[in-house]
């Protein structure tokens, strides 16, 4: 008869062990996602518990690079001083992701892997390059966050990000139907870089317009290269409106998501150049 | 599978199906049934219990993961057999209890909050309650609880 067995592996060696099994695996970290009630759970092969692993766990600075565990909790994420001067973006969608008792259980690595449509670390995650150092029974190898798809018996045991001289700003907002405890209807997260004031680097993804974040090319053009200016702005709100047009043409979120992601778009920008959302640069809202 | 959980500071042995939720184990097996089963699914926060001092969801960690940490559940709080502690006497002066399908949730969520703030203010600890539900009170009567415990403990630690 099959059934599920438990593994509680102490390193990434064990889990390569493992790997080569044959058994099908199901990895679990915070079991935020598996455990849900009316959720199909796994009935056979083994259950591998990421909890006892200390290298998939903290998080480090080597070299040019973060280097992010995968089990790391999002609440360890919200509260790293670190993160939070480096992608404050990663720190801001953390501290808003979940509840409290949610945020102590669940994963960087499960929020990526369970890849919800609104997963709120996966916006900060692509506007940062993220890398994912991914293993299976082949190895281990490195892979560009938006190249990444889930699948069975693959693990994702540390994220790597950048960590250029001097960081870049960086800012997430979401959108749901509370202020708490929300699946995000629409969240945003924006990279920016400034020389002399004027914008030259600039990345933008959202979630929840499509089944993975997208990034905002439009938008991104509307800004790049200039100063922030209410001229600038609107030609920012208008292609951002734009790019919801593009991507979810015939939902009926449509129409409110369109106008809402200027305000997301807006509130970033404030937030990152420390301006309040009711200054005039923005007084061009839609 | 079979495990070791300690629990209020005491150690059993329990046996449970791998993906065994912590709510299920305690209520079920060990006969705590302070804390309550509400969504299953993370909204409610009823089930609210402390896993190494931090509030967590027992109906969404699994049993097993728990060996090992300690687990604080309502019934652990007490100052004593059949006594109280000061936030549960906070909840029942202010009155802060409705039905109370929601309050052992509730307290934990927010001796959780005071252990890792011991001077929250009202917007912190809305904020900590952000994942425990109440259909009954209106949540003014929760946070003055929690904040009255918070002012008393200060007083008591100045």
């Amino acid at each position: 008869m099959n059934m599920l067995t438990v593994a509680r592996p102490r390193s990434l060696d064990a889990i390569s062990a493992l790997m080569s099994d044959g058994r099908p695996l199901h990895f679990i970290a915070g079991g935020t996602d598996m455990l849900i009630a009316g959720r199909l759970r796994p009935k056979d092969g083994i259950l591998v518990d990421l909890g006892q692993v200390a290298e998939l766990s903290g998080i480090s600075v080597v070299g040019q690079h973060i280097r992010i565990g995968a089990a790391t909790t999002v609440a360890r994420l919200a509260e790293d001083p670190v993160l939070a001067a480096r992608l404050p973006a990663l720190s801001q969608a953390a501290a808003e992701c979940g509840a409290v008792q949610i945020r102590n259980r669940a994963t960087i690595g499960g929020n990526i892997a369970e890849a919800a449509p609104a997963a709120d670390l996966l916006p900060p995650l692509w506007v940062a390059d993220a890398r994912l150092e991914i293993r299976d029974h082949d190895g281990s190898r490195l892979v560009a966050i938006a190249d990444y798809i889930a699948s069975p018996g693959r693990l994702i045991t540390a994220i790597l990000l950048p960590d250029p001289d001097p960081a870049p700003k960086s800012g997430f907002a979401k959108l749901g139907s509370r202020r708490e405890l929300t699946i995000s209807k629409l969240n945003l997260a924006m990279l920016m870089r400034q020389e002399g004031g004027r914008i030259v680097d600039l990345r933008i993804v959202a979630g929840a317009i499509g089944p993975r974040p997208q990034r905002l090319k439009l938008a991104e053009a509307a800004l790049g290269g200039r100063f922030l200016s209410p001229k600038a702005l609107q030609l920012f709100a208008k292609a951002l409106s734009d790019e919801v047009d593009t991507a979810i043409p015939t939902r009926s979120s449509r129409v409110w998501k369109r106008r809402a992601i200027v305000g997301l778009g807006y509130d970033v920008i404030a937030a990152m150049t420390g301006h309040s959302p009711r200054h005039p640069l923005f007084a061009g809202a839609a | 599978m079979k495990f070791n959980l300690t629990v209020n500071g005491r150690t059993a042995v329990v046996e449970a199906e791998p993906l065994e939720p912590l709510s299920t184990v305690l209520r079920d097996r060990l006969g705590l049934r302070g804390l309550k089963e509400g969504c299953c699914e993370g909204e409610c926060g009823a089930c609210t219990v402390l896993l190494d001092g931090a509030p967590v969801h027992a109906c969404l960690t699994p049993g097993f993961q728990a060996e090992g940490r300690d687990i604080t559940t309502i019934e652990g709080l007490g100052d004593g057999p059949g006594l109280l502690s000061g936030i549960q006497r906070a909840f029942v002066e202010v009155g802060a209890v409705q039905c109370g399908y929601c309050t052992p949730g509730m307290v934990m969520a927010a001796e959780g909050l005071l252990r890792a703030n011991p001077d929250p203010d009202d917007a912190e600890i809305r904020h900590a309650l952000a994942g425990n539900i109440c259909r009954c009170t209106g949540y003014d009567s929760i946070v003055r609880a929690i904040a009255t415990e918070a002012a008393s403990r200060n007083r008591v630690s100045a």
